[in-house]
């Protein structure tokens, strides 16, 4: 099968500025794409280039079969979009726009919408000036959630929704996945990404830096540990791939790459251990791993 | 997938969506439309009413009258008056008051062409429609048919009431084409202003500047030839009025007109084909990264957010003022024996110094409304959570105002009175009319504590009461006078208390009246806003 989303060598310059420098993204059919990135790494204007509101100034990018600028009106058929900020006409009602825009896009699934309206707690009969920035989000959300569409676009959705809602937004998009429907989330909520996520890429400077899926990744990168001895530990600097190690009185923390970790665990035995934490690498620190490089380079 | 897997191309025409779009922008317009179109309609027997009954009573007033805005100095502001050999109501109706409709027409459709192209994508609401089944020229198309809809009915409705204020048939439904077509000439203009500037008050700005160059072509083309010159062929608002109606009724100057629309129109989809979604003709250039080290107190931050506003008002002032004041010289010269030994020239500086003043009461009204934008959209918030005080924050926002009056009068004034010396060699001009302006600055700073104390009291309402307030003052002040409305109404307008300088004398107790006035209402507004709750959201 083709995947829903190719981009590759994706340039986009404002000016001087250069957004994106040879991006490459590739998203395939029935998964859910974890975009990640910290602000204005280029999520947004990539989102941007895909949806056709921006043309790319060099680079190819196919999105479900066609050219997101010159076919934008009949892919926008098969796709739905949420951005991460949402303004509404303030003279219309919740309800009033979650029917305008799903129109636009052909139709609504009026049952969805309902079932969708009810999930998500939403009073649809308030003017869109007297929502707060959650329920702004909402609309948006529930008028993209029932449309009957093959892929999602969804530009930081949840930002303003609390804990709650964020979970039902992770049930409805389970839904959707389980439906097979392809699914593009951008975010820097890296939990969020890390449940739903089967693949993600990360980007930096406006380019991709890592894709793959989640195991994957963190095959590469390193374990943390962190670990009470009976004795203070001495030595591990001197071990091969152990990372910032931070030692005191009877308890140490460090990281250590995949391959070396059989070595610092039989290392650390020799004081005693008396408590033993590890964890695999969280996003934070595959996104942080990556400042470091950079500045190591600089 | 679905058989459209592999042929995106499938009913994807670039005008998909106009349908919706057209709906919406008339749901959201439901009431500012029609609002609009009545309005401008009302005004046709109305203003008929003044000429008939107040102005023109009798066949020898009628006479006069006529002779009076065949003037020189009349017809910049008024006029042609075509078919002046057989003089009727009607003829004089359309010589004295034919531009003011012309104008209403061309701003309400800027305005409404503006709020749903360029201020759609400002506000990140296109963004939403277009990544929709919507085209790209959609929206612009939308606005556009919105826009002709209105002018259709606006050209209806005022032929039907030209056709009751005894308009013959056939120069009643002119008179409504000659308002619809300089409303589609500018509908076009905004269109393209709309795909110059990031935002919404720039592209209206921009063409609001056509037109004022529009209506001073027209104006400079009176001066020319009493039937219009070629200055006046050159500006759509001429070509309405070269229809001549009821002198002869002729359409095919509508032509040019909508030649014009056409032609603007055209460029308007070629840049909006071509451009990204919210992007600009001039990107915007970055900024300072630290704040200048004067930018440290309520005052210097308040000063800092108008200062863009502050400066294009002055800028225009300069340009208008110089404009006006150069055709006081051609003003001075009266053919008329009957106002022989008058003052025309400074009676055109009194009228000028006055027209200043209202539009910075439009600007002053604008400056302090901004405070119930921050207030509502929550800039008001993280201020006055640091160590300011109300107090401070209103003070010192509301004496930034006050400043960007005193200011712009005295640009104005001195531009004014600078074009003024300059046509007619007259260099005491330069301070006599600079001061003339100054003296209007206590009318405007009541103009300015009105939706003060409203943004106290009644924040709600502060916006439609205060513009209520500038404009019933403005239409008493001028027209108060010439539609013998009654003496205590007069009165009540902010604006009739200050004579006409140069021509008038000073009033020194109306000025203190109104100093007063502006400090009480400051206070009343200041007193509300320590005791009610801000609004959020």
């Amino acid at each position: 099968m083709t995947p829903a989303i190719t981009v590759s060598g994706l340039v986009k310059t404002f000016g001087p500025a250069r957004a994106l420098d040879g991006l490459d993204l590739t998203v395939n059919t029935g998964e859910v794409h974890g975009f990640l990135g910290p602000n204005g790494a280029g999520k947004s204007t990539t989102i941007r280039i895909l949806l056709g509101l921006v043309r790319a100034t060099s680079g190819t990018v196919r999105l479900l079969g066609g050219d997101p600028w010159a076919d934008a009106v009949a892919l926008h058929r098969r796709l739905a979009y949420v951005p991460g900020d949402v303004e509404l006409w303030p003279n219309l009602t919740g309800g009033e726009v979650i029917d305008v825009l799903g129109r636009l896009r052909g139709g609504i699934d009026e049952r969805r919408k309902r079932e969708l309206i009810e999930r998500f707690e939403l009073d649809p009969r308030k003017k869109a000036r007297t929502y707060s920035k959650g329920n702004r989000q909402k609309v948006a959300l529930v008028s993209a959630l029932a449309a009957d569409v093959e892929l999602l676009i969804l530009d930081e959705p949840t930002s303003g929704l609390d804990p709650l809602m964020e979970a039902v937004f992770q049930q409805v998009v389970a839904e959707v996945k389980a439906a097979g429907r392809t699914v593009l989330l951008s975010s820097h909520i890296l939990a969020q990404v890390e449940t739903l996520a089967d693949r993600i890429t990360i980007v930096r400077d406006g380019r991709a830096v890592e894709s793959g899926t989640l195991a994957r990744l963190r095959h590469l990168t390193r374990t943390t540990i962190a670990a009470e001895t009976a004795s203070p530990v001495t030595g591990l600097d001197r071990l091969p791939g152990v990372h910032r190690a931070r030692a005191g009185a009877g308890s140490v923390s460090f990281s250590v790459d995949a391959e070396h970790l059989d070595a610092a665990v039989r290392h650390l035995t020799t004081f005693g251990i008396r408590s033993l934490v590890s964890h695999p690498p969280t996003l934070e620190e595959l996104m942080l791993r990556h400042y470091e490089t950079e500045e190591a380079a600089a | 997938m679905t058989a459209t897997s592999s042929r995106p191309r499938d009913g994807g025409g670039p005008l998909t969506g106009t349908g919706a779009m057209v709906r919406l922008a008339l749901r959201r317009d439901r009431l500012r439309l029609p609002i609009w179109v009545l309005v401008v309609v009302a005004l046709v027997p109305r203003f008929y009413y003044a000429a008939t009954s107040a102005v023109v009573p009798t066949p020898q007033a009628l006479a006069d009258a006529t002779r009076l805005i065949r003037a020189s100095f009349m017809r910049v502001l008024a006029g042609p008056f075509f078919g002046a050999e057989a003089v009727t109501t009607q003829k004089y109706f359309l010589a004295a008051y034919w531009v003011e409709f012309l104008l209403a027409a061309a701003l309400m459709n800027i305005l409404l062409v503006t709020r749903h192209t360029r201020a759609e994508e400002q506000s990140g609401r296109a963004e939403l429609v277009r990544a929709a089944v919507v085209g790209r020229p959609a929206q612009l198309t939308a606005a556009l048919v919105v826009a002709a809809a209105g002018n259709a009915v606006l050209a209806l409705l005022a032929a039907v009431a030209a056709g009751a204020i005894g308009f013959t048939a056939g120069g009643a439904l002119l008179f409504g084409a000659s308002l619809a077509a300089a409303g589609m000439v500018f509908a076009a203009v905004a269109a393209v202003t709309a795909q110059l500037t990031e935002h919404p008050r720039g592209a209206t700005g921009l063409a609001g500047a056509v037109l004022f160059v529009a209506w001073l072509l027209r104006g400079a083309g009176s001066l020319q030839a009493e039937q219009g010159g070629p200055l006046f062929w050159l500006s759509p608002i001429g070509w309405s009025q070269q229809t001549r109606v009821l002198a002869g009724d002729r359409w095919w100057p509508l032509g040019l007109s909508v030649l014009l629309a056409a032609l603007l129109v055209a460029a308007a989809y070629a840049l909006a084909g071509r451009r990204d979604l919210g992007a600009a003709l001039v990107a915007a250039r970055p900024g300072t990264a630290c704040a200048p080290v004067w930018l440290r107190s309520p005052l210097a931050l308040a000063l800092r957010l108008r200062r863009a506003a502050i400066v294009s008002w002055a800028a225009a002032f300069l340009a208008v003022g110089l404009v006006l004041g150069g055709m006081t010289g051609a003003m001075s010269v009266t053919d008329l024996p009957i106002f022989a030994g008058a003052d025309f020239g400074r009676a055109w500086l009194g009228l000028m110094v006055f027209t200043g003043s209202l539009y910075t009461g439009v600007h002053a009204v604008l400056s302090v409304l901004r405070l119930r934008a921050e207030e509502v959209r929550g800039l008001a918030g993280p201020v006055l959570a640091g160590p300011t005080s109300r107090r401070a924050w209103f003070g010192s926002s509301l004496l930034a105002s006050a400043l960007a009056v005193v200011a712009l009068l005295t640009v104005y004034g001195v531009a004014l009175g600078a074009g003024a010396a300059l046509s007619t060699g007259d260099g005491r001009l330069v301070a006599e009319v600079a001061w003339a302006s100054l003296r209007r600055v206590p009318e405007v700073l009541v103009l300015l504590a009105v939706p003060a104390a409203l943004l106290g009291l009644a924040p709600r309402a502060a916006g439609a009461a205060a513009w209520a307030v500038l404009g019933c003052s403005g239409f008493v002040a001028v027209l108060g006078a010439y539609l013998r409305l009654p003496g205590p109404l007069v009165n009540a307008s902010v604006l009739s208390h200050l004579p006409w300088h140069p021509l008038e004398a000073a009033a020194p107790v109306a000025t203190v009246v109104l100093l007063g006035l502006a400090a009480a209402l400051t206070g009343l507004g200041l007193y509300g806003l320590r005791r009610r709750d801000l609004s959020t959201g």
